[in-house]
């Protein structure tokens, strides 16, 4: 399946944005150093597509035209994350502050007008807010309403909990992500995802569903899903989606690892007759160790710097975990630290080394 | 379909529709025909869960289920009787347990065995919820005894202040038993509504809940036998309607000088539905 979705092209424009200041620059040295001197037809001719591409761009997308505009745009970045999170809160706040001095119905009205007029509110928004940053604020709120909208519907109408509430919840994130190009509502709709599957999972083996995070194995089905997604949905045309997919993937791999190499009677394995805790967390820590370094070569090998730093983050804080468990007792404090430095230098060999073989693969 | 703000406008807005649709449709069902169980509780079994007064922030108004398990050792331990939520039940034994889909062989074969039981997870069962029946005769008649006991020690002891401080002790919570505590009582579980409702058919004295389960082992008299913990109601809290508030508020607001406080008296009539969730119906406040 190779599905191609429609998408915002802001991250196309602002690579091709990127990629003119370079060629300027390049350009300029090139001609600096008299090893190309463009006539001034070609010269003028290039610099009139540029500044008319560039533009276009510009009105079109809000891109950063230069270093100090791509600063900003980070600290509008984190502006934006926070202020997402807080406007999300704040609904929720808003609601319970005053929802006891009305009636039934008017709640219902209340929370449905919120949701529906949240999502409408988001997607005018998108249309005039070419930086995408007021999108995400609106996203975020219209994904907080939503997910008031039902666990207020619970609590009005005395409901009992449901894992199938995470359901809308994903497919509504999913739908502004992927209409507004925006991460933080693709991080959402993956971890209502992830709660849902582990959910079931856990409800496929008789557990109550709201235990399913008690046997940390429930997140492996939905990490190989999570991983595996971008490799049959296209997502080249998406700011970042199939890097956080993978991102998340590992995590729900990973992190249950880690858990399961400390905590072995956590794991399902230790239903089993003459299988020790002790067996499970060794077998555990060894597959942490493989998964990362099979992380770091994937991610190596596909040029997923997202996958290689997820890979060498898991990798050192495993192998930190066990020279702490092996030696923090033993040793000096400073030998210690002197072998986690060493440690350290050997991963960064190890990773000059594989760098060098993939540039040398990767010459023509 | 190609992901357009009008297309995305459309999708997410009937997706909000249908959603709440599907969550009231099973509200109106819940709550059509005749209840499956309809009681009146007091202020002894329908609370202000602890947390609520002090959340200033919520301006909704709800009230906890307050139930009770008899577990054998409320004679041994005054507080015991203040625990309203969840237990290790008497009734709850082996062949129930298994009945309920635990699987309880591994008991029997060691210690690493039964800690492998007791590590199963929790799963959802239907517990049978008895108003005023005989788990809670026995549990005030216990607490009768547990009082004629200690004030026996205390007459024995006339010049002990422990002993005297145990008969007060018990005296209270002979009171509480009297007045305060809640009256209903988890007396039975099953996967089977059906069959519950046909073994206790009085839908005015028992109710038939969703709560959670966890295989657990009692330990008495240097006997260990297998049981189960009922942890927690799947809808712990009821909400007040809107309309019913103007009456039972100001009686829940009101600051109580002690727990014997006799102004919060009030009866709540809770109805569940086809889909075992409870809703009031009405309340009566006397003062």
């Amino acid at each position: 399946m190779n599905t191609h979705l429609r998408t915002p092209i802001r991250s196309e424009a602002q690579q091709r944005a990127d990629e003119i200041a370079i060629f300027r620059a390049e350009l300029a040295r090139l001609e600096g150093e008299g090893v190309l001197q463009l006539d001034a037809a070609q010269g003028e001719a290039v610099r009139a597509h540029h500044a008319a591409l560039l533009a276009a761009f510009a009105g079109a997308f809000d891109i950063d035209r230069n270093v100090q505009a791509k600063q900003l745009s980070l600290g509008m970045r984190v502006a934006s994350f926070l202020g997402a999170l807080a406007l999300a809160a704040s609904v929720f706040f808003l609601f319970y502050q005053f929802w006891g001095n009305f009636g039934e119905i008017a709640q219902v009205v209340i929370l449905l007008g919120a949701a529906l007029g949240s999502l409408v509110l988001t997607i005018a928004i998108q249309s005039r807010d070419a930086s995408g940053y007021f999108t995400k604020l609106a996203g975020m709120v219209a994904f907080a309403c939503f997910v008031l909208n039902l666990v207020m519907l619970g609590q009005i109408f005395n409901i009992t909990p449901t894992d199938r509430a995470l359901i809308p919840w994903a497919a509504l994130a999913f739908l502004l992500a992927y209409t507004c190009d925006l991460r933080l509502l693709l991080a959402a709709g993956i971890c209502c995802v992830i709660a849902f599957v582990a959910a079931r999972v856990g409800e496929w083996g008789g557990i109550y569903w709201l235990h399913a995070g008690e046997r940390p194995e429930n997140f492996f089905p939905v990490a190989v899903l999570l991983f595996a997604f971008p490799q049959f949905v296209d997502h080249r045309r998406m700011t970042g989606f199939a890097a956080i997919y993978r991102i998340f993937g590992l995590l729900c791999l990973l992190v249950p690892m880690l858990v399961l190499g400390h905590w072995g009677w956590g794991s399902y394995l230790a239903d089993y007759e003459g299988v020790s805790t002790r067996t499970i967390e060794g077998g555990y820590e060894v597959a942490g160790f493989v998964a990362s370094a099979l992380a770091i070569w994937l991610g190596a090998r596909r040029q997923w710097s997202d996958t290689v730093n997820t890979g060498i983050t898991f990798f050192v804080i495993f192998l930190y975990t066990k020279f702490f468990d092996w030696w923090w007792e033993a040793m000096p404090k400073w030998l210690f630290f002197f072998v986690l430095g060493l440690a350290a230098i050997l991963i960064l060999l190890v990773l000059k080394r594989l760098r060098t073989s993939g540039a040398a693969g990767g010459a023509p | 379909m190609r992901l357009t703000p009008r297309n995305t406008l459309i999708a997410g807005a009937a997706l909000i529709l249908l959603v709440n649709a599907v969550a009231l449709t099973g509200v109106y069902i819940n709550r059509s025909g005749e209840p499956e169980a309809r009681m009146t509780l007091s202020q002894r079994e329908l609370g202000m869960p602890w947390d609520w007064s002090a959340a200033g922030d919520n301006s909704g108004l709800v009230l906890g289920l307050n139930w009770r398990v008899n577990d054998g050792h409320a004679v041994e331990n005054f507080y015991a009787d203040y625990g309203y939520h969840g237990g290790t039940p008497e009734w709850l034994d082996e062949p129930r347990m298994k009945a309920l889909g635990f699987d309880t062989a591994p008991v029997a074969e060691g210690s690493e065995a039964r800690r492998r039981f007791e590590r199963t997870l929790p799963r959802e069962v239907l517990l049978v919820l008895e108003l005023a029946g005989p788990a809670w005769h026995q549990a005030l008649q216990r607490a009768r005894a547990n009082a004629v006991r200690h004030e026996a020690a205390r007459l024995a002891n006339a010049d002990s202040k422990e002993f005297a401080a145990k008969a007060k002790q018990a005296q209270e919570a002979l009171k509480n038993e009297e007045i305060r505590n809640s009256r209903l009582f988890a007396i039975d579980a099953g996967l089977d509504r059906a069959a519950l409702r046909a073994k206790y058919p009085d839908r005015g004295r028992f109710l038939i809940l969703k709560a959670k389960l966890r295989p657990s082992l009692a330990t008495q008299d240097r006997k260990t036998r297998v049981s189960g913990h009922v942890s927690e109601l799947a809808v712990r809290r009821i909400n007040v309607p809107h309309a019913l508030r103007p009456q039972l508020e100001p009686v829940l607001r009101k600051p109580r000088r002690n727990g014997l406080d006799p102004d919060a008296n009030y009866e709540a009539t809770v109805a569940v539905g086809q889909r075992l969730e409870p809703w009031i119906e009405a309340v009566s406040v006397s003062r």
